[in-house]
């Protein structure tokens, strides 16, 4: 046999025993998504974009079984959701980490937007340390892979040459193109949900904006933006630690804020419950504040 | 130490080889509109029906010859037809089974996308597409996961061992196109023939 035709019944071989644990996701009116069993007592995660409904989400097993799923909680900032379905599935795959896999290594993409599993075949085309979503989200690893995005496709796990599920795809994170979500991180936010619902994320109580800092300001910090407050709910952290209406916040502790992602990337849930200073301008001064960061509601 | 990917170079490079031989052009006169496979030695071209402009057109052999062709059946709604050109002993290509394809099988199409001749582009069979986006009348086509142009129609889709399994016929996206499955020409072609 040649190796050409070695390769492709491996690679058909991958998707066939993987494609068990491929389910598609029905939870919003248009184009059906993907999903993909996460442990056998009927877990699945899938990307938080595709489920638009909070009720009535169905799931599609292989062959023509389906069933109703409820949402356990989602995670937008690195969309991520979680759903369990009563009865099935009895299978679960296993979920490794990346450090075996390298930049130029095969790669599948699966889906099962219809009634039959997709696959789409490419490289791992970069492979990069932990990032930060736009939403703010923290993913432990940058995962991409040069396989084509095909419509319904997110939720779907990103599967190595031997057949592991290394992450889970989606296209809602990077304007459209396919990003992995790696295993760990899935794991992560999947503990998270399981144990609250949600993602536990630090709060202060203010509505901000993106704002140009004066001159003088942004020479001296070596920052051209900061995020002005534009509403300060009362009561809330922020308020008690005597932010304002006009005031620009430009720090927290130790991290410069200069967009909204840097502000909810700072937040994180470590965060909760610990003072932190506030470096904001205000009346074209540096002021610093001090205010104990509360828990998002 | 790259062996491997020498090696499947080099059978890629012969698959090529052998399917280009039963690949041939088809054009109105005045210009190629797509290509065709050689089904059968003595002149039975298989190709799609949107290829096809008027009832007589031409096809350009491997070898540069260039014979007019007859029409012997269409079928717009499968976006299939079938012609016969006056030679025999061409290169028929070995037909598979489309019926056994499984996902992530490599597939091959060949084709002239934008006018380029006997250009073969790479991939994997996805799965079939259940027609969700209504381009055509045939269900059950097979999505690949390769890139097809305008010039690709009516090429053939092989497998990793040279037999044809579908004919190119639409691109879905950048990088995913459909092919009608081999099975559904052999249908097609049985009735033209017991039609003549």
């Amino acid at each position: 046999m040649s190796v050409l035709t070695d390769l492709s019944s491996d690679l058909a071989a991958v998707v066939e025993s993987v494609g068990k644990v491929v389910v598609r996701v029905e939870g919003r009116r248009r184009l059906a998504a993907s999903g993909t069993v996460w442990s056998a007592d009927g877990l699945v995660v899938t990307a938080s974009h595709v489920v638009e409904n909070e009720e009535n989400i169905r799931v599609g097993f292989p062959g023509d079984d389906s069933a109703d799923a409820a949402l356990v909680g989602r995670d937008p900032t690195t969309d991520l959701a979680l759903l369990r379905v009563s009865g099935k599935p009895d299978n679960a795959p296993e979920w490794t980490g990346v450090d075996t896999l390298q930049a130029g290594h095969l790669a599948l993409a699966l889906g099962r937007p219809g009634r039959n599993i997709r696959a789409s075949l490419g490289i791992i085309s970069a492979l990069g340390e932990e990032w930060r979503t736009r939403a703010g989200g923290k993913v432990d690893r940058y995962i991409q892979a040069d396989v084509p995005a095909y419509p319904g496709f997110s939720g779907g796990p990103l599967v190595d040459a031997a057949g592991t599920i290394t992450g889970l795809n989606t296209s809602g994170l990077l304007r459209g193109s396919l990003i992995t979500i790696p295993a760990s991180t899935v794991k992560q936010v999947v503990g998270e949900l399981l144990a609250r619902g949600r993602i536990l994320r630090g709060y202060l109580g203010v509505g901000l904006q993106p704002a140009r800092l004066p001159s003088e300001i942004a020479k001296q910090l070596s920052q051209e933006t900061g995020l002005l407050v534009i509403s300060v709910e009362s009561g809330s952290p922020a308020d008690k630690a005597g932010l304002v209406l006009g005031d620009t916040i430009v720090a927290i502790g130790d991290s410069v804020i200069r967009r909204w992602d840097d502000l909810l990337y700072t937040l994180a849930k470590d965060l909760i419950g610990i003072d932190v200073v506030v470096k904001i301008v205000r009346a074209g001064q540096l002021k610093e504040l001090t205010a104990t960061v509360g828990e998002h509601p | 130490m790259f062996s491997a990917i020498h090696q499947v170079n080099e059978e890629i490079a012969s698959l090529v080889k052998q399917a280009r031989l039963s690949l041939v052009i088809i054009g109105d006169g005045h210009g190629s509109c797509g290509g065709g496979t050689v089904w059968h030695p003595d002149g039975l071209v298989v190709t799609n029906s949107h290829v096809v402009r008027s009832k007589r057109c031409e096809v350009t052999l491997p070898d540069g010859r260039i014979l007019t062709a007859r029409l012997l059946a269409r079928d717009e709604k499968q976006d299939l037809a079938a012609l016969v050109v006056d030679i025999e002993g061409l290169d028929a290509i070995e037909l598979g089974e489309s019926a056994s394809l499984e996902p992530g099988q490599f597939v091959l199409a060949l084709g002239h996308p934008r006018g380029l001749k006997g250009v073969a582009t790479a991939g994997i069979y996805m799965g079939t597409e259940e027609n969700r986006l209504r381009v055509l009348f045939t269900e059950n086509l097979l999505a690949v996961n390769l890139p097809l142009r305008p010039g690709n129609s009516g090429g053939p889709l092989i497998d990793s061992e040279g037999r044809m399994i579908g004919i190119n016929t639409a691109m879905t996206g950048h990088n995913t196109g459909l092919a009608i499955p081999v099975n559904v020409a052999k249908v097609f072609l049985k009735k033209a023939l017991g039609s003549c």
